[in-house]
């Protein structure tokens, strides 16, 4: 694999882009794509970049976790550091009070969680007999952690955003509870995503949604369940024809099953969030890290919009951690180290289901 | 579950200016809580930190206890009031044994002080009130006692107000004294809106001038479900628990009544679930016969009890126990827990770790590589078949010779004796571009 080549660009993984988007908080991707940060950078690099511009994202919420609101924060939170209007919709009666839990960036000075990535590039040592010819050719990252520091901030959970972004006219807020046939909902957000509206010419600016709770049996469309599905389908076809992005979360276990997943399908990116038990012990023996879990992400869908090729992940679910308490990361599940005696408990999941057995025929 | 906080952010509280007072505005139910348990390393914020008081729990206790402990303590400030369901089905119907015990022991600890709530607003749709006081009454709570406590929302004497147009005048409800001092006739239940606001009204009645909170206890969600439609009661429940002045709700719930849908919203809006499940294997759910009428007689005296708890960081705890009913009242006794058997289901194949962790780097730091000597500017040494490094491996074969003769007379040279020692055997090795 080691071809020796003076192009520096054979181990570089991410080329940057030479064609710097104009406007901040806006990265471009292959194919043409636009992105717009999750606000979560494990998830943009899950997802290979982020949400792409005029994308439905969707959030299946778990009944016994409150584990969508923290993406709904940090992708609202996001949006705002950045100077992208939002629109909030709540079931909630008073939804402005949410914006009071939004967390705020961490400063440089702060620090912040190692990125790893780039750690790695840089210190990859290769042991190659023709490298004395070559001298050092390492790829050079750091410009491009300046230029993700205008798409993607680390957010510190525990303090709350400043006042000045979340005043003026950049957030507003809906209350979904009264409205019946979603007719208040569809229009404003069709107000809203008239700023957006995509030309062919250079994006003035981009925009986010965020509607949390979508379906809560306290609604009073919570029974009509086609008025939903149109109203999911009018909105997809505003998004896809402006510059923004709609995260939507709803509870799939009160819809009915058919619904739920036309519902699913409807979604460009489709994300579940779970609970874990707690004080589990037979997770804390399985998984390392258990302690520090709150709960589970998996990615169902990823959007592709401008091209035919899938994304297939390597792992499709990710461990929800609070990284020193601040900051929320998500992380591959890692297998504890299994000791020989207790080797039974997972072993039929894996590839052979004969080590199970184990007794006399130790190899 | 209204996980969203419909408080308005109290804009005065943080006048201190300690930047995280304002943590404490407007927060969601359980998000306030997230930050509680982070804040709990950190005293020199000088905030006020209430303990995760589930975490706190002794073992011994039992799960009746930690539900009616977690409902005593009720609410805390900006969050939304913990909800209990109490669901059972035909097979272990114990589940107004339950409720009655719940409700007995918040009584127990309203009266006595111990609890966030001052009062309890009953909302009765199953049963008379007088009923509830007798209930009461047997356990000890006296009813009418100096300070008013409870308050019993009638909908059980005339729900659609149908004797009150029948009889006119006349009395309408065959309530005991006792009962209609603390009880008020509902005649319109199909009015979601107005039963809650009335039940507000009646918990504000006992407070009286006094600051404080009251909690709600439903008689049976089936009644309601009812009269209204599934949206509307969830209305109901949710507002409930989202009042400022709200400590605690629980309800009851008939899961075998309702569609799976709609039991599943009543999951979805509390934070605890207690079900009832029978003891008994069913076996074969239809055939009587009289070893499976013993059988099924002994569903109607115990069963399994088991709790999902919804813990502020997430997570939820399941328990376990067996309640039974006996002449002298209600025990539950706990059974072994076989917990941690959803865990192996809910996860997929699991990779492992290929990350490293600090002290492996260092040591990675460390290792030389094979190479790694060369690009160092050092001389570079390449065999061109000279024997110029004869000398080191001579000394090096030399001493492999010295170690050998000593055992025998095994001389061994090596066929490659000129390479470098820590080199691969690669012929292109002396190429030198």
């Amino acid at each position: 694999m080691a071809t020796p080549r003076t192009r520096a660009s054979s181990f570089s993984r991410n080329v940057p882009s030479t064609a710097a988007p104009q406007v901040p908080g806006v990265k471009s991707g292959p194919n043409g794509t636009l992105f717009l940060s999750s606000g979560i950078s494990d998830l943009d690099k899950i997802l290979g970049g982020g949400f792409p511009l005029g994308s439905l994202v969707v959030v299946m919420e778990d009944p016994e976790a409150p584990h969508h609101m923290l993406l709904l924060r940090n992708f609202m939170s996001q949006g705002l550091v950045l100077n992208q209007p939002l629109l909030y919709a709540s079931p909630a009666k008073d939804p402005r009070g949410f914006l009071g839990t939004l967390p705020s960036p961490v400063s440089s000075k702060d620090d912040k969680p190692l990125d790893r990535d780039s750690e790695q590039e840089k210190g990859l040592r290769i042991a190659w007999q023709y490298k004395k010819y070559f001298g050092e050719n390492q790829p050079n990252s750091n410009s491009q952690r300046d230029n993700k520091f205008e798409f993607c901030n680390e957010f510190d959970l525990r303090k709350p955003l400043q006042r000045q972004f979340l005043s003026g006219q950049r957030v507003e807020c809906m209350s979904t509870q009264d409205s019946s046939d979603l007719a208040a909902l569809h229009d404003r957000c069709a107000t809203f995503l008239k700023q957006f509206f995509r030309t062919d010419g250079n994006i003035s600016g981009a925009g986010r949604i965020a509607i949390q709770s979508f379906c809560a049996p306290q609604c009073t469309y919570f029974d009509k369940e086609w008025h939903v599905l149109s109203f999911i389908r009018s909105l997809r076809s505003m998004i896809r024809s402006s510059n923004a992005v709609v995260i939507l979360s709803f509870p799939p276990s009160l819809l009915s099953p058919s619904f739920s997943k036309r519902l699913q399908h409807m979604a460009d990116t489709l994300l579940s969030v779970r609970a874990i038990p707690d004080e589990d012990k037979d997770l804390a023996k399985l998984l390392t890290g258990y302690q520090d879990m709150i709960g589970l992400l998996s990615v169902h869908k990823v959007a592709r919009i401008n091209t035919q090729v899938p994304i297939i992940l390597e792992a499709a679910t990710f461990s929800i951690k609070l990284q020193k308490r601040k900051f929320l990361v998500l992380e591959c599940l890692n297998q504890a180290p299994v000791d020989g005696s207790s080797g039974t408990s997972y072993a039929t999941s894996g590839s052979c289901s004969v080590s199970s057995k184990g007794g006399s025929l130790d190899f | 579950m209204n996980f969203d906080n419909s408080h308005e952010a109290k804009e005065g509280a943080n006048e201190k200016g300690t930047p995280l007072g304002v943590l404490y505005l407007g927060i969601c139910e359980r998000e306030r809580t997230y930050w509680q348990t982070i804040l709990l390393s950190s005293p020199k914020l000088g905030l006020d930190v209430h303990v995760d008081q589930l975490q706190s729990l002794p073992q011994a206790t039992t799960m009746a206890e930690s539900i009616c402990r977690a409902l005593r303590d009720g609410a805390l400030e900006g969050e939304h009031a913990p909800a209990l369901t109490i669901k059972d089905s035909i097979d272990a119907p114990l589940g107004f044994d339950v409720f009655a015990h719940v409700l007995a022991q918040l009584s127990s600890h309203i009266l006595a002080g111990k609890s966030q709530s001052r009062g309890l607003v009953l909302v009765a749709f199953t049963r008379s009130p007088s009923f509830y006081v007798d209930l009461l009454k047997e356990r000890g709570l006296e009813v009418n006692s100096s300070r008013k406590w409870i308050q019993i929302l009638d909908c059980y004497s005339d729900p659609h107000g149908w004797k009150d147009r029948i009889m006119g005048q006349g009395k309408v409800d065959d309530a005991t004294k006792e009962a209609s001092g603390v009880s008020r006739l509902c005649k319109d239940v199909k009015d979601m809106d107005k039963l809650c606001s009335l039940a507000i009204e009646l918990g504000k009645d006992l407070l009286g001038e006094g600051k404080g909170r009251f909690s709600f206890a439903l008689d049976s969600v089936n009644e309601m479900l009812r009269y209204a439609s599934v949206h509307s009661v969830a209305r109901v429940l949710s507002d409930l628990r989202s009042h400022d002045l709200a400590s605690c709700v629980f309800w009851l719930l008939h899961s075998d009544l309702l569609e799976d849908k709609v039991a599943a919203v009543f999951d979805y809006m509390s934070s605890m679930v207690a079900s009832l499940e029978s003891a008994i294997p069913a076996s074969n759910g239809l055939r009587i016969s009289l070893e499976n009428l013993s059988l099924t007689e002994q569903n109607f005296r115990r069963a399994k009890f088991s709790v999902r708890f919804k813990r502020r960081n997430g997570r939820v705890r399941l328990m376990s126990e067996e309640v039974s009913i006996e002449r002298s009242g209600i025990t539950f006794s706990s059974v072994s827990t076989d917990g941690g058997t959803m865990g192996g289901s809910l996860l997929p194949k699991v990779q492992f770790n290929l990350q490293l962790s600090e002290k492996e780097q260092m040591d990675r730091a460390k290792v030389v590589l094979p190479f790694e000597h060369q690009g160092n500017g050092e001389p570079i040494e390449i065999y061109d078949g000279r024997r110029s490094l004869a000398d080191k491996n001579n000394e090096a074969a030399g001493t492999m010779q010295m170690k050998d003769s000593s055992k025998g007379e095994i001389i061994y040279l090596r066929d490659s004796d000129d390479e470098m020692p820590d080199s691969d055997e690669d012929p292109d090795d002396d190429l030198d571009i």
